[in-house]
C-alpha cells in the first residue's frame, strides 16, 4: 500500500475507533454496573506477520472472540483482551479476588466472551455507519487460551486474500479498575478499497 | 526452554544435536517435526494451511509443499530418509461456533499432513492433534522429543 493510502487510511481509523470505543465503553459500562472512560491509544496498519508481537507475544492467555463479515464485503474481526485485562473483568463479574485463566468455570469463560462480543459488535456498528454500508457477521466464535492459538484461524482463514491488520488499543479506565482491549480487523481488499472509498471525502 | 529457537507461522527450521526449536501458540496450524534418530538432526516446519495453491509464494506455509520442502533440507544435512520418522502437534478447533461459515482447519491441515507423510513413506510416530486447546511445542534434537504445553494441563513429552 502506498503511504499516502496508509496514512488516509489510519485518520479513517482513528476516526471510527473513537466512536467504537465510545460505543462499547456505554455498552460496558451498563453490562459491568461501572463507570468507564475510554481512550483509544493506538491505531496502526501492520502486516499480518507482525499482529501477535503487538499484542504481545504468542505464548500468552488471551480472552478473544471472532467472528467473520459474510456480506458483500468480507473481513475478519477480532477482539482480543490481554492477560490483566482478562482477569480485571473475570474478578470483577465474577466478585472473586483470585482468578487463573487456565481455570476459569465455563460461565467465567462465557461471560468474558460475551464481553467481547459486545464490544466487536460496537466497533462494527461505527465501522457500518461511517461507510454507510450494512456488515454482516457471522455469529462469533470465542476461546481463552494462547494468543497464537487464537490468531491461527483468522490467518488461516483470510492469510491468502489479505495483507494487512486494522488494529487499534482501547484503555477502558473505571473507578477501581483499567482494563485494555484491542479491536482487530482483517479487510479484504474490497472492504479496505470501499473504506478508503466513502471515506474519501471526509479525510482527504 | 528459552533457548529454543522460534519457527513461526510459514517458516521452517533445521537444527542438530544439541538445537532445540519451538512453536508457539500452535491453534488450527500444525508443526510437523521430522527427526532422524542416528544422526540426531531434525526439522520443524510449521504449517498454516492444507494444500498450495497455483503460483503460492511460501512453500512452508502449506502441508503439502512444506513438508517436502523439510525433508529435502533435512536430506541435504546428512539425514537419511529412510530413518527419518515424524510427530505431529496442533491441528486444534479453536472457533467451533464458526463451523457454518468455514471449514474445520485444523481438521485438515492434519488431514493434509498424514497423506503428505503417508506418500512419502515417512511413519508417524506420536501425535498431539485436534481438540480445542492451543499448544506450544518444543523439540530436542538430541533425543528427538517434543514437550508439549498449553493453557491448562501439565507439560506432556511424546
Amino acid at each position: 500500500m502506498a503511504e499516502d493510502d496508509a496514512k488516509r487510511v489510519l485518520e479513517i481509523i482513528r476516526e471510527f475507533a473513537n466512536i467504537g470505543a465510545g460505543n462499547a465503553a456505554t455498552a460496558l459500562a451498563s453490562l459491568l454496573d461501572m463507570e468507564l472512560v475510554n481512550e483509544v491509544t493506538s491505531c496502526r496498519l501492520l502486516p499480518l506477520s507482525e499482529i501477535a508481537e503487538w499484542l504481545g507475544g504468542e505464548e500468552q492467555v488471551v480472552a478473544g472472540t471472532y467472528t467473520q463479515l459474510c456480506g458483500d464485503l468480507r473481513s475478519g474481526v477480532l477482539v482480543v483482551f490481554p492477560p490483566e485485562s482478562a482477569k480485571t473483568l473475570v474478578r470483577h463479574f465474577s466478585k472473586q479476588d483470585e482468578v487463573d485463566l487456565s481455570d476459569l468455570s465455563r460461565i467465567q469463560t462465557s461471560a468474558i466472551c460475551e464481553v467481547g462480543n459486545i464490544c466487536l459488535c460496537w466497533y462494527l456498528v461505527a465501522v457500518s455507519k461511517m461507510i454507510d454500508t450494512d456488515l454482516i457477521p457471522a455469529p462469533p466464535g470465542a476461546a481463552v487460551d494462547l494468543l497464537g492459538a487464537v490468531l491461527d484461524i483468522p490467518l488461516a482463514a483470510l492469510g491468502a486474500t489479505v495483507d494487512h491488520v486494522i488494529a487499534v488499543h482501547t484503555l477502558f479506565r473505571g473507578v477501581e479498575q483499567v482494563f485494555e482491549g484491542y479491536f482487530l480487523m482483517l479487510p479484504e481488499n474490497k472492504m479496505l478499497e470501499t473504506i478508503m472509498e466513502k471515506m474519501g471525502d471526509s479525510a482527504g | 526452554m528459552t533457548d529454543a529457537q522460534l519457527i513461526g507461522i510459514a517458516q521452517y527450521a533445521v537444527a542438530r544435536t544439541p538445537g532445540k526449536l519451538c512453536c508457539l501458540g500452535l491453534g488450527s496450524c500444525v508443526a510437523v517435526f521430522l527427526y532422524d534418530p542416528t544422526a540426531k538432526i531434525g526439522g520443524v516446519v510449521h504449517i498454516l494451511l492444507p494444500k498450495a495453491p497455483n503460483g503460492h509464494s511460501s512453500d512452508a506455509k502449506y502441508a503439502d509443499t512444506g513438508i517436502r520442502l523439510l525433508l529435502d533440507q533435512l536430506a541435504s544435512k546428512g539425514a537419511d530418509r529412510r530413518r527419518i520418522r515424524a510427530k505431529l502437534i496442533g491441528g486444534a478447533r479453536m472457533f467451533k461456533e464458526l463451523d457454518l461459515t468455514m471449514s474445520d482447519i485444523g481438521k485438515e491441515n492434519i488431514a493434509e499432513c498424514r497423506r503428505t507423510l503417508t506418500e512419502l513413506g515417512i511413519r508417524v510416530v506420536a501425535e498431539e492433534v485436534e481438540g480445542d486447546r492451543g499448544r506450544s511445542a518444543y523439540f530436542s534434537m538430541e533425543d528427538g522429543m517434543a514437550t508439549i504445553r498449553t493453557a491448562f494441563s501439565q507439560d506432556r513429552r511424546i
